[in-house]
């Protein structure tokens, strides 16, 4: 009989590296019409990093994520960058781009300054405008206060910039120091259905409510909840690389080595939790690997909220649900006063 | 032309005017116009509020049309393929490796082994990782040696014409077993515990003591692969000014350049790394891994030589998620609340360090999990055996902890019979909370998500 | 060497090619159309699909010379010279593709259901794409996408949708 049952695991995961330096340097290149090039050297690896580093561009110089182009991963052009690990290219590569960008627009309010009859402190970058803050009719075009700053006064709107996150070293004796500049915080809820005859689990649906700081892209954090959980499901019921005694491996194939497929997968539901963190590039902290990190504690809990055993090593499969079970059911017995 | 009628001219470059054109974007096989389905937010990419918008990724349309170039989409004139030749013996001496008739085949052109590599060890923490192994083998998907030739299938026969003989050596596969004193070594003579971690803040002992239950908790998890749909892969040109170029699925290029530097005692300005899309990373591209095997027959044979890695090599002799068996012991007064937990890790670090370094600190950092304890004492230890080599992957140990502190609290909730939500909520991180290591915590916005997801989910407390 | 002739993305195509060519290999490395993807070469990741005769088909586990008289799309035959394929363009809208190397044969499973059925429940088309790996998404856009496509192509003309090479149809 099927035996439905839930499980709630919540979590916390740092950004960046373990106190190491993690530094990320970027450039941002203003065009004479307005439009922008950034400089970055990380890698884009399928997350939309490229995507999520050309809106903090445009956010910065007040314009939009098509009229920035990311150019990005080559050592000969691009910036040094610690790349597509920890956790760290929104918040650290971030920063880095967001810096080098209000570098580039500094020299854009320099040129705007004396057109509109301002200081630079009184003015802003919006709607791919410089324009007076709170006198938004008080206006030039980005593209010609560039033009103007590269083509006619010789200063071309170009910024660099580097960022790394502050750490203190931990104490070798007692660990206590920063390790991480942030953290990011998530839980996820399983629900599933385990057959108590059979000893399989389906996980029916999951609940995932993260924190990322600021979303610079909604739809791409979703995309990372998602694909992460389905590497949480995998590692809770059916992953597993397995040596012989000679240490040998068994499964190196994708026939023995399984994998969630789209049967797998529950219905996910994503929810962004409203978050700040001033350390952050408009406020945003990273997603990247923590989704992957509460679905199995959920999914474990879960088995044993419906059928009350405790699985301790993983992956949770049909054979060790069933033998818990079985297990379960013998002390039960035993325990039935004769 | 006077400035002023300059500028007016160029005015007309203007992005607002330009780019509003949606043609703009669109590669050749592009809809002349809009296809009439609603974004979820109108033109996102078009705001000028970026931040927040659901815009599309541009590689994206590329990916739907087929048209992303990753390494093996990716051919040059001359180019060679290679194949390495893997030991599939976990622990073993190498007592000759004979090259000769796959070297005399036709269609091979080089044939390259580890002795012919400048500098045969690379690694990002400990350099411990040899690119080909040269007189010892330490886990069965070590690479041997490598053959370049005109095409994959006579490279693969070449494969089994290189001829290696092994004296076989006890292998140490249990990472329990391997940290005791009398255990083989994997890297002789350095003892195979390789790194270690203490967070110590308060005092457990004191802690168990004044607590009213003391609950223990067992738990381990597996090895796992990344399984990025796209091998690794990397294209090596070698030119005539010795200058090498490597297109390869690498997630940190920086890193991967002062990699190939060591490996061949080159000067980096003399090294370009072209990073490609890479199709699926998770952790596993962090590093080099035949790189430098590539650059060497590029070298040797004046031409460019591709790798890609099979699916099977994918598993074997690549890095994976450590196995990690966990003893959890906490203490926690009559309302739930947490007044000492200690925590021991134990990480199967596999054949060489990686970034075992690394997981085995956010591993025990984060072990206690997002919760204010004030005595804490977590130590951890990676150990190396005779397996593939464990490394990065998505949470470096946080998962693994994760599934034991959250298994655990659940065993706590039931024994004391408290609702899940609710003992998480009475022991979560607030605003300012210290973590275990003392830091001051910003940000903090765990009981939000606890809130949120149980909210979503229609979480009940029950009788 | 074995003679080969086939009509891809609506154009005739022949080679000569060794006999145990598989049909990936051919598209990939005698005709350039590099959009499949060898994932696996044994036919579990699904990164080589493509449609042979109206059907999906992974082609790393056909020989070319099975391929011989048939008519293949690939996902490069997908789009036409004027306008993304419904599914492209809802894959595209959700972000349904991240490392997007599973996309060309995720996209091609799901033109082949969408061919066969107008109406997919979600079921179906989880069946559909279940064997296309992913290890990026978690499917969940992709199944969302699927479903877009579908409602699309049901209330456009299927005239305007149709792309502008001919239709592979069955023999």
């Amino acid at each position: 009989m099927k035996q439905r049952g839930r499980g709630i695991a919540c979590m916390w995961y740092p950004i960046g590296f373990t106190v190491d330096a993690n530094p990320s340097a970027a450039t941002v290149k203003v065009n004479e019409d307005g439009t922008a090039t950034v400089l970055t050297g990380t890698v884009e690896t399928g997350q939309g990093s490229l995507t999520v580093l050309g809106q903090i561009a445009a956010e910065a110089l007040g314009i939009a994520t098509d009229d920035v182009h990311v150019v990005s991963a080559d050592t000969d052009s691009t910036p040094m960058d610690t790349g597509a690990i920890a956790s760290r290219t929104t918040y650290v590569t971030g920063n880095a781009i967001w810096l080098a960008a209000e570098a580039a627009k500094a020299i854009l309010f320099e040129t705007a300054a004396p057109m509109l009859g301002v200081k630079v402190s009184q003015l802003e970058a919006k709607d791919r405008k410089i324009q007076v803050k709170n006198y938004p009719q008080r206006n030039v075009s980005i593209g010609q206060v560039a033009h103007r700053s590269q083509v006619i006064l010789g200063q071309p709107a170009i910024g660099s910039a580097s960022w790394n996150p502050p750490t203190v070293a931990m104490d070798p004796e007692t660990g206590q120091g920063k390790p991480f500049a942030t953290y990011v915080y998530a839980t996820q809820i399983a629900e599933v259905d385990v057959d108590d005859e059979t000893g399989e689990v389906e996980i029916l649906r999951i609940a995932a409510a993260h924190d990322c700081g600021t979303a610079i892209n909604p739809m791409l954090v979703e995309g990372q909840v998602e694909g992460g959980i389905s590497m949480g499901v995998g590692m809770a019921l059916q992953e597993e690389m397995l040596f012989d005694a000679n240490g040998r491996h068994i499964n190196p194939n994708l026939t023995n080595y399984i994998m969630p497929t789209s049967l797998d997968m529950p219905e996910i539901t994503v929810d962004i939790v409203q978050g700040f963190d001033p350390t952050g590039p408009f406020g945003a902290k990273g997603v990247g690997e923590p989704t992957a990190v509460p679905t199995a504690a959920a999914v474990l809990n879960a088995i044993h909220d419906a059928v009350g055993v405790r699985v301790t090593s993983l992956p949770a499969t049909a054979e060790k649900v069933l033998a818990a079970i079985k297990a379960k059911r013998a002390t039960e017995q035993k325990q039935i006063p004769a | 032309m006077n400035e002023h009628s300059r500028i007016l001219e160029r005015e007309k470059l203007d992005i607002a005017e330009t780019l509003r054109d949606a043609d703009l974007r669109l590669p050749a096989v592009a809809p002349r116009e809009p296809f009439p389905i609603e974004p979820l937010t109108p033109d996102a990419r078009q705001q000028t509020r970026a931040v927040g918008q659901r815009a599309t990724r541009p590689d994206g349309r590329l990916h739907g049309l087929g048209q992303t170039k990753y390494i093996d989409d990716l051919s040059f004139p001359g180019m060679l393929y290679a194949r390495i030749k893997r030991a599939g013996i976990a622990c073993a001496r190498i007592k000759r490796i004979d090259t000769s008739a796959a070297e005399a085949m036709p269609g091979v052109m080089a044939v390259l082994t580890g002795k012919e590599i400048p500098t045969n060890t690379f690694g990002p923490t400990f350099q411990d990782q040899p690119v080909l192994v040269d007189d010892h083998v330490f886990h069965a998907g070590d690479g041997v040696a490598a053959v370049a030739a005109v095409t994959e299938q006579i490279a693969n026969e070449a494969l089994d014409k290189i001829v290696v003989e092994y004296e076989p050596l006890p292998a140490v596969l249990d990472p329990v077993a391997a940290m005791r004193e009398d255990s083989p070594k994997v890297h002789a003579p350095d003892s195979n515990i390789y790194a270690t971690k203490v967070i110590r803040k308060g005092d457990v002992e004191k802690g168990f003591a004044e607590s009213d239950h003391i609950f223990e908790g067992h738990f381990s998890t597996q090895m796992i692969e990344h399984v990025s749909l796209e091998p690794h892969a990397a294209i090596a040109d070698w030119d005539a000014n010795g200058r090498l170029t490597i297109y390869a699925t690498i997630g940190r290029i920086t890193l991967a350049r002062a990699d190939m530097a060591r490996t061949l005692k080159m000067p980096m300005s003399r090294i370009r790394i072209v990073g490609t899309i890479v199709g699926g990373n998770f952790g596993g591209k962090n590093e080099i891994t035949q790189e430098p095997a590539l650059a060497l027959l590029s070298k040797k044979t004046g031409r460019p030589v591709k790798g890609v890695y099979t699916r099977g090599e994918e598993f074997t002799s690549t890095t994976t998620r450590h196995p990690i068996i966990m003893d959890y012991k906490t203490g926690v007064a009559k309302n739930g609340r947490i007044v000492a937990r200690q925590i021991r890790l134990v990480l199967d670090g596999g054949a060489y360090c990686s970034w075992s370094a690394t997981t085995l600190g956010k591993a025990c950092i984060l072990s206690p999990g997002p919760y204010k304890i004030d005595n804490v004492l977590a130590e951890a230890f990676v150990v190396y055996t005779n397996k593939t080599m464990t490394g990065a992957m998505r949470g470096f140990g946080a998962p693994q902890v994760c599934f034991a502190y959250e298994s655990h609290m659940d065993d706590i909730a039931k024994a004391l019979k408290l609702d899940p939500l609710e003992i998480r909520l009475l022991n979560a991180f607030d605003e300012s909370s210290p973590s275990p290591t003392g830091q001051v915590l910003h940000s903090v916005v765990v009981k939000e998500t606890l809130r949120k997801a149980a909210d979503r989910f229609g979480w009940e407390p029950r009788s | 060497m074995t003679d080969v002739t086939m009509t891809v993305n609506g154009q005739t195509r022949s080679a000569s090619v060794p006999p145990e060519t598989t049909l990936l290999q051919l598209l990939r490395d005698q005709f350039h159309l590099t959009g499949a993807k060898l994932g696996c070469d044994v036919g579990d990741c699904g990164a080589c699909t493509v449609i042979v005769d109206g059907q999906a088909v992974n082609s790393c586990l056909m020989l070319a010379g099975q391929a011989d008289g048939r008519e293949i799309l690939t996902v490069e035959g997908l789009a036409s010279r004027d306008r993304l394929h419904a599914i492209q363009q809802c894959f595209e809208n959700n972000g349904a593709l991240q490392c997007g190397f599973c996309g060309p044969g995720v996209l091609m499973s799901a033109k082949a259901l969408l061919d066969e059925n107008l109406n997919p429940t979600t079921q179906e088309i989880r069946d559909a794409l279940s064997g296309n790996l992913c290890r990026c998404t978690g499917y969940t856009k992709m199944i969302e996408a699927v479903h877009d496509a579908a409602r699309l192509l049901r209330e456009d003309s299927p005239a305007k949708l149709t792309h502008a090479r001919p239709e592979v149809t069955a023999p």
